[in-house]
């Protein structure tokens, strides 16, 4: 476990963007006074510390710089640095509100060991200016009260007694109303309650102290929740160059795919959903997603789906200064028995799914669709359009014919309007077509006319709406539409208004 | 030596018949058209008007249906598919292309009503793009798709760049797919299609004018006006179809429009 502490990520943030003139603090509101939250080093060199009033931070030394804090934009620049942590493990978890956590596990080898990640990843904060302090230990809670209370350093698992023993006890992360407690009763430090009477510890601080203990120990499990899913399936590559042509990054591509399709193949698992992280040299991480809409482990696949993210993303790549590590991430793995594929109406399918996939890469998922008959009778809500991607099979339609073909369904509209648009009508009491109507400002004479179907609303349910009757009507130049009234006439009486008239749909 | 054989090669590759047709089952209309709509070719249909664009996108849906074969035997139908040539040989998709603005202005595809046409809704794909130029990138793309039967275009008015319809022409003309675009306005520029038509509504009503109208128990009718004002195949012409459901095709509607006027006054006889 590593566990590193951005002890002055406020400031460092600020400091970033532009250079502070004089020693900084950052200011915030807490219980309705404005009380220091983070200082720089040059202000804790002028013996100002977090928690103290701004006045008194004022007193202490009057040629400071104040900034208003801005707690989005700290997790925000957490968040990312956790997201370039991902270059070393892909167990990564924010420790709110400054820290981290990495589960090296197994990882740290591909450095070349813990000391060489340790420096690896010391060189780049340095270089990207944060103050930090980081630890490794066997466990959670270990590497963090190392990291925040303890010498920081690299130390191995088994030994956690005697390495906690000297912190104080807010290095087990408690309340701060239970250390204070502990305080005020003598204990202060670790070492103060590792032999201590369980009983009555618990009896008077509750669980948390004593299971928080042993957490740090490694007598009790403690879970790592990753700030982000961890991908079944992983194939990365680091440069000594950086790259950043876009050849260059499909080439990785292609690749990675072809060393995924290997680890794909001995499961018999096909990806889903794949993502491409490109790792900048400055830190920052482009993440690039792409769907399919079966499994698929083909390698010029995968390379041709990201051809189009590309080329559909707004902006451009944005290497920057270049990418020094690529990974390539299976989100979403799903069987894929192996298949015959050249004869017969497979390969056709497939054809069909790998055109969906890249039209879904280029323009989005949203963007290519198939159309759904869904389980209602009401028109709106009688089918549906649902990316494509997501589909296979039927939709539906099997049922809608047989439910058409036993019903005797009067001919529905070729384009459906997204919402029924009110018009002027003037029609027959109480329940015929039309005479005419205006719609969209065009005056339409009706000279035929056929229904009316009258569907009923939703009456089991409260926001059912009143029951419609539909007319298909032709006007005097041939145009034919699908509308509707809303209501009937013999209600007037009972005030619910005036039956109202929408049009619905354009027939061909 | 190696790029003559290649070319030989090529040469045995393309089929000896060309493309096939999808004859619309009028012979005047198929004549003309050299026995039907050419397959692996850009056709042009434009509406008459903007309100009549629902209309023209029927008159192309009914392009695109699958030709039904009623009343013949099971193999008599699989002769007639066999012949049809690369019909048969692609996928029954059919791909659906349309700006974003076009749901708005004129709604979504409704699968019940293309039903109506022949067209099974879980084969149809709906596109939707942003700009232009993504639908047009987009069309070529699912152009060259071999699972693709037919490719439909959704243009709103403005000019269309002649090169990209170029383009998606040589596109349908390598897959031997079915390339239709559907504009609003009738155009007058040029253009590589193979057919351009302008379809409108044809109203049957109408023709009874001055007669007391007859209301419910009309029966409407899915007319259209077609005129046929581009074919790179043959001579133009002008006709007014109907849709017929239950047989899955087009027909002649024969005098839809009265062929005179019946003169009700006539004064000069009775002096004479």
């Amino acid at each position: 476990m590593l566990s590193l502490w951005l002890c002055r990520l406020s400031t460092d943030r600020i400091a970033r963007s532009r250079e502070p003139s004089a020693p900084l603090v950052v200011t915030g509101k807490r219980a309705n006074i404005e009380v220091v939250t983070a200082v720089d080093e040059a202000a804790e060199r002028l013996g100002l510390s977090p928690g103290i009033a701004l006045a008194q931070a004022h007193a202490m030394s009057p040629s400071i710089e104040t900034t208003a804090e801005d707690i989005e934009a700290d997790v925000a620049l957490l968040e990312s640095i956790a997201d370039w942590c991902l270059r070393y493990t892909p167990l990564v978890a924010c420790d709110p509100s400054d820290g981290l956590l990495l589960d090296i596990t197994g990882c740290a080898h591909l450095y070349g060991g813990e000391t060489r990640l340790v420096a690896d990843l010391s060189n780049r904060l340095d270089r990207a200016g944060f103050a930090y302090s980081l630890a490794i230990a066997g466990t959670i809670g270990a590497a963090w009260a190392l990291a925040h209370f303890g010498k920081p350093g690299s130390y191995p698992c088994g030994n956690e007694r005697a390495l906690l023993a000297p912190l104080p006890l807010p290095a087990l992360r408690l309340p701060a109303d239970t250390v204070a407690g502990l305080a005020r009763v003598g204990l202060k430090r670790i070492d103060d309650i590792l032999d201590f009477p369980r009983a009555p510890l618990t009896a008077r601080f509750g669980s948390q102290v004593l299971s928080q203990l042993d957490r740090a120990l490694g007598l009790e499990h403690e879970p790592l929740t990753p700030r982000l899913p961890v991908a079944p399936y992983v194939a990365e590559q680091r440069f000594a160059e950086p790259i950043a042509r876009e050849e260059d990054v499909l080439a990785v591509t292609l690749r990675l795919a072809r060393r995924l399709q290997i680890a794909l193949e001995r499961r018999g698992d096909g990806a889903r959903r794949i993502e491409l992280s490109l790792f900048r040299t400055d830190g920052v991480v482009r993440r690039i997603a792409a769907g399919t809409s079966r499994p698929s482990r083909n390698p010029e696949d995968i390379r041709a789906l990201f051809v189009e993210r590309f080329a559909g993303l707004n902006d451009e790549l944005d290497p920057g200064f270049g990418f020094d590590m690529a990974r390539l991430s299976v989100l979403v793995a799903e069987p894929a028995p192996p298949e015959q594929i050249g004869i017969g109406r497979g390969e056709d399918t497939a054809e069909l799914c790998r055109l969906v996939d890249r039209l879904s890469a280029r323009l989005g998922t949203r963007r290519v669709r198939r159309l759904i008959a869904q389980d209602s009778h009401i028109p709106e809500i009688a089918e549906t359009a649902l990316p494509a991607q997501m589909l296979n099979g039927d939709h539906g339609w099997t049922a809608f014919r047989r439910y058409r073909d036993d019903s005797e369904l009067p001919p529905r509209p070729l384009r459906l309007l997204a919402r029924p648009e009110p018009i002027d009508a003037v029609a027959e009491v109480p329940d015929g077509p039309p005479l005419r109507f205006r719609w969209r400002r065009a005056l339409h004479e009706v000279v035929a006319a056929e229904g009316p179907e009258r569907i009923d609303g939703a009456w089991w349910s409260e926001h059912g709406g009143p029951s419609r009757d539909y007319f298909r009507v032709e006007d005097r130049s041939g145009l034919r539409f699908w509308l509707f009234r809303t209501g009937l006439y013999r209600d007037l009486a009972q005030s619910t208004g005036e039956p109202k008239w929408f049009m619905h749909g354009t027939f061909a | 030596m190696i790029t003559q054989l290649r070319q030989r090669l090529l040469g045995l590759q393309r089929s000896p018949i060309g493309p096939g047709t999808r004859p619309l089952g009028i012979p005047a209309i198929d004549a003309i058209l050299g026995g039907g709509l050419i397959y692996g070719a850009l056709h042009e249909v434009a509406a008459s008007g903007e309100a009549h664009f629902p209309t023209a996108m029927g008159f192309v849906l009914g392009l695109v249906a699958p030709p039904q074969i009623s009343g013949t035997t099971y193999r008599q139908q699989q002769q007639t598919l066999r012949n049809d040539g690369v019909c048969m040989q692609k996928g029954k998709s059919i791909v659906w292309l349309a700006e974003d603005m076009v749901l708005v202005e004129s709604g979504a595809p409704h699968g019940a009503g293309l039903d109506a046409f022949g067209i099974q809704p879980e084969y149809l794909v709906t596109v939707l793009a942003m700009h232009r130029r993504d639908l047009l990138w987009a069309m070529e793309e699912a152009l060259r798709c071999r699972a693709v039967r037919a490719v439909i275009g959704e243009l709103r008015a403005g000019a269309i760049d002649a090169v990209a319809v170029r383009r998606l022409s040589l596109a349908a003309v390598e897959s031997g797919s079915l390339g239709l675009l559907l504009r609003t306005t009738p155009p007058n520029d040029a253009s590589a299609a193979a057919t351009r038509w302008i379809v409108g509504t044809a109203s049957k009503t109408s023709v009874i004018a001055g007669r007391e109208r007859t209301r419910n128990d009309t029966k409407i009718k899915t007319r259209f006006t077609a005129q046929l004002v581009r074919n790179r195949r043959g001579p133009v012409g002008s006709w007014i179809l109907e849709w017929s459901e239950s047989d899955g095709q087009f027909m002649l509607a024969t005098h839809a429009q009265p062929v005179a006027v019946q003169a009700f006054d006539r004064p000069h006889r009775q002096v004479a």
